[in-house]
């Protein structure tokens, strides 16, 4: 039976119904119609559904709805300021970091988190943050180069 | 070569981007719509089995559930793309463990899921065959006995029952060959299922419309052909079907077929409400449409000195249960299967057989990758026999620029040579091979090597259409039938666009259209978009210019031939220019060109591709470690560095994982790798530092503005380059793929010492 429960998705508290056994991207999808987090596999193995949970990367397929109740959640949607990109999303733009974009809001995540930990990061430092992350279109160098470039437009920015 | 051009030949990053980096970007399994069901299928358990009867009451009893469908609730139509043999539902057979028997739309997926374990159904096992070479012999279950009946086949007589295709080509007589040389040399090769793992599983939403049409949303890049294969399936006229647009989440080949589609349908139709499909990746990987394994065996006749005097090559491609996910008629399969190499004598015998398994479709390059590690990896093996370095072996046969290829054809401004020669400089293959440090701290007894494979492709054809269209504030609109699977095209279409009409490429809005806009489209694959849908792009271009250029003529008698279009701006020399939406709004409405353009594949044209890998091997472990991969690639005009490049990124890894990890396994005609855990594509951590050499074509191709084509060339000669470095490494010949520890291993044991 569907139970209530309670997220702050991009910032904003969302009081609904869940299964006991909804994941958390089937409720982020289904229930809030956040469609922009994409489900792959279902099995925690492509990272398409890739979120920040209290600031975290996770694959949202593998989280219970419920076991984020109360938590702070941060989808794809939530990135862009209106219309200004975040700069990660800027960068996989200008660097072709996208091909079909089905991978790429998780893709996108993981490297979200990655800098809000790790705000400067080394080459090899990026390659682990998205070894969990398939991408069948680019061949990941792009992603890489874009998450790099991303970093240092941050860092500028920090700067100036 | 594209110094002239604006923003032909710049790196322009993608137009459609912002949309896919915020999540604004829809694909078929984001849309809702009121009153929207669930569909699910139920699938055989077994490989081949008799249908005694099927008991769905208890499912159509279950609360939440809509429709529950078996194959005798719809008419007994085959489908496919060409062939039709596949039945939408099985009704009396299932010839492979996947296969869908019944359907069920309901409140939710997990009551349609609920409603699929209440349906029972009674099989009764028939004998089944797996291996494609056993299916060809006389005591072999014949698996579609009504095949003569079929619609779409071949006309070619069959050989063997389970044979549904079979075509040989080929020059001169290989007999007369083989006596001429001194060694003749014969090899088998083996590859397995690769499939085109894109990240969005197929997924379709049918609904009936309040007309009784059918609106459809489908993950699908063929829409023209697919509409006809509904039609043919649910009995509605092709203009009672509507394929609306959507983006596709990936596609290399596999996403040309129908899956879900005809099933969509029944279900819409009995509910009278939408239904969405979206396969699970474990039917996914179970039950959609991979490439071909094949089985091949080549024979090669050499002379001491190392001329190629006559090679033939019987491939057995392994179709599985039906062949309704081919979209041509007969085999084409293995036809650049002997290599670019000069020779007077040359056979292809191909065969696509029948075995109780899942049935194959096209992915990337289909049946290339297949035959080019059977020819790359034997032209190693020769060449090592007779002493002489495989590079240079390759450079004595290469066919060269005039010369006749080995099935006739005279290729224009054909790049073998300097293709090969760039790859070869830029890998470094004649460098010292040494091992890397970090690897030769690690204990193991790692050896470095390095191979090259070859390989040429065509340019793609095909028929597009398209239209523009410039409004009085000067919104340039290009609508094209052509659905985003990823590869770039909407941004290079978009180039084409704005280097013809002076306007900048991100500001020229796309709309994609429905089947109801466009007469015919053939769809995006088989490296034709860029030739076929930028050629019509070009045109209606073209024709919008001419239109404007005739109305500045009439408007303030400027000469018609020399007015410009620059910076949103018309102009001609000594005149005031005028923005190009003030004269557009002098038309008294839009300006509106569209060009349809048609082509047949020019056979005397084809792109050639290069690649060396190199590659540490231990030989303690079998362990193989790419590192370092390097593609030349012959180019006409390229219209975007930057989507190019992804091209070839793409299709490099892709490669990788066919040569090192990707195989479908199969026990008893049971997929069991039906996860990405164990269905290994490539992450990051397995890709090589890449290096591309692009080589200039003189003659270029025939896209607009002289491009040629690319997404298709990279994949294929990956897996031998890297299979000839293994030799190179450690001499251990493995013929199988995907080259795993266990078959290198196996393969240095089974050396003579
Ligand atoms: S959908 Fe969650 S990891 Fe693939
Ligand atoms: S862009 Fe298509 S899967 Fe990554």
């Amino acid at each position: 039976m569907k139970k209530p429960l309670q997220i702050t998705v991009n910032g904003e508290i969302r009081q609904f119904f869940a299964e006991p056994y909804c994941s958390l991207l089937d409720a982020l999808r289904d229930e809030l119609l956040l469609t922009g987090t994409k489900k792959g596999c279902d099995e925690g193995d492509c990272g398409a559904c890739t979120v920040l949970l209290n600031g975290q990367a996770v694959t949202s397929c593998l989280v219970l709805a419920h076991s984020a109740h109360d938590s702070q959640v941060t989808t794809v949607e939530g990135l862009a300021d209106h219309q200004k990109l975040h700069p990660v999303q800027q960068a996989f733009v200008d660097h072709g970091g996208l091909q079909c974009g089905f991978c790429t809001p998780g893709l996108i995540m993981s490297a979200v988190g990655l800098l809000q930990e790790n705000p400067n990061p080394t080459e090899e430092e990026v390659r682990f943050a998205i070894g969990g992350n398939l991408c069948r279109c680019t061949g990941y160098n792009k992603v890489v180069e874009a998450i790099l470039a991303a970093a240092q437009a941050m860092q500028n920015k920090l700067k100036a | 070569m594209t110094t002239s051009y604006q923003t032909i030949g710049q790196p322009v990053s993608r137009a459609e981007g912002p949309d896919k980096v915020t999540g604004a970007a829809l694909y078929t399994a984001d849309l809702n719509l009121p009153g929207l069901l669930a569909g699910k299928c139920l699938r055989s358990p077994y490989p081949h089995a008799r249908i005694k009867s099927i008991d769905a009451s208890a499912a159509r009893r279950l609360p939440g559930v809509r429709a529950v469908l078996t194959g005798q609730d719809i008419p007994e139509n085959l489908v496919g793309r060409m062939l039709r043999d596949f039945p939408m539902l099985a009704k009396d057979v299932v010839r492979f463990v996947g296969q869908k028997v019944a359907a069920v739309a309901a409140d939710d997926l997990d009551i349609a899921q609920h409603a699929l374990n209440l349906i029972e159904v009674d099989y009764e096992e028939l004998p089944a065959v797996f291996d494609p070479v056993e299916a060809l012999e006389a005591y072999a279950p014949v698996l579609h006995p009504n095949f003569m009946k079929y619609a779409g086949r071949a006309d070619d007589p069959q050989e063997h029952p389970n044979a549904m295709a079979r075509a040989t080509w080929g020059i001169g007589n290989v007999a007369e060959g083989f006596a001429q040389a001194d060694y003749i040399f014969e090899h088998t090769f083996r590859t397995p299922h690769q499939h085109q793992g894109y990240i969005e599983p197929h997924a379709v939403i049918a609904q009936v419309d309040g007309q009784g049409r059918l609106q459809m949303w489908v993950n699908c890049k063929t829409p023209f052909l697919l509409r006809r294969q509904l039609s043919e399936g649910i009995g509605l006229p092709q203009d009672r079907i509507r394929i609306n647009p959507i983006n596709i989440g990936g596609d290399f080949g596999g996403k040309g077929s129908f899956m879900d589609s005809h099933v969509a349908y029944w279900l819409s139709k009995a509910t009278g409400r939408p239904v969405r499909m979206v396969m699970n990746y474990i039917e996914e990987l179970m039950a959609a449409n991979p490439r071909h394994p094949a089985v091949m065996t080549f024979k090669t006749g050499v002379k001491r000195d190392g001329t190629i005097t006559a090679r033939h090559a019987r491939l057995i491609f392994d179709s599985g249960a039906y062949g309704a996910f081919r979209p041509q008629k007969g085999i084409t399969y293995g036809i650049g299967a002997i290599g670019p190499y000069r020779m007077e004598h040359s056979q292809i015998d191909s065969y696509l057989v029948y075995t109780n398994k899942v049935p194959c479709g096209n992915m990337r390059a289909p049946g290339a990758p297949q035959s080019t590690f059977a020819s790359e990896c034997q032209i190693d093996l020769i060449a090592r026999e007779l002493g002489m370095d495989p590079y240079q072996f390759r450079l004595h046969n290469l066919v060269r620029d005039g010369e006749e290829s080995p099935l006739g054809h005279h290729w224009r401004n054909f790049m073998g040579k300097p293709t090969l020669d760039a790859a070869v400089r830029e890998a470094g293959y004649q460098a010292p091979k040494m091992t890397p440090p970090d690897l030769a701290a690690d204990g193991g007894d790692w050896k470095v090597g390095r191979g090259i494979a070859v390989c040429e492709r065509h340019v793609g054809a095909g028929s597009s259409t398209a239209k523009i269209s410039v409004d009085g504030q000067g919104q340039v609109t290009l609508y094209t039938p052509l659905q985003d699977t990823g590869a770039g095209f909407y941004t290079m279409l978009r180039q084409v666009v704005s280097e013809e009409l002076g306007v900048p490429y991100n500001e020229v809005s796309l709309v994609p259209w429905s089947t109801d806009d466009a007469r015919f489209d053939s769809g995006v694959g088989g490296s034709r978009v860029t030739h076929v849908g930028g050629q019509a792009v070009y045109g209606a271009a073209r024709a919008v210019r001419a239109k404007l250029a005739a109305l500045a003529a009439d408007l303030y008698g400027w000469p018609e031939s020399q007015v410009v279009f620059k910076e949103s701006m018309v102009a001609a020399a000594g005149h005031q220019a005028v923005s190009l939406g003030a004269l557009a709004a002098r038309s008294g409405g839009l300006v509106e060109g569209d060009f349809t353009y048609d082509s047949e594949r020019d056979e005397d044209l084809t792109c050639f591709t290069a690649q060396v890998a190199e590659v540490a091997v231990d030989r303690e472990t079998g362990q193989v470690k790419v590192l370092n991969f390097t593609t030349a690639q012959d180019v006409g005009t390229v219209l975007n560095p930057q989507a190019h490049q992804g091209q070839i990124d793409g299709g490099v890894m892709q490669g990788l994982g066919y040569a090192l990890l990707e195989e479908l396994k199969h026990e008893d005609g049971r997929i069991s790798t039906l996860t990405f855990g164990e269905y290994k594509m490539p992450t990051i951590a397995d890709i090589p530092p890449l290096r591309t050499v692009l080589v200039q074509s003189q003659s270029g191709g025939p896209s607009p503005y002289g491009g040629k084509a690319i997404g298709e060339q990279p994949i294929s000669a990956v897996a031998p380059a890297i299979a000839n470095a293994v030799l190179d490494a450690v001499g251990a010949s493995v013929t199988q793929l995907p080259i795993t520890a266990e078959r290198v291993l196996q393969a240095l044991r089974s050396q003579p010492a």
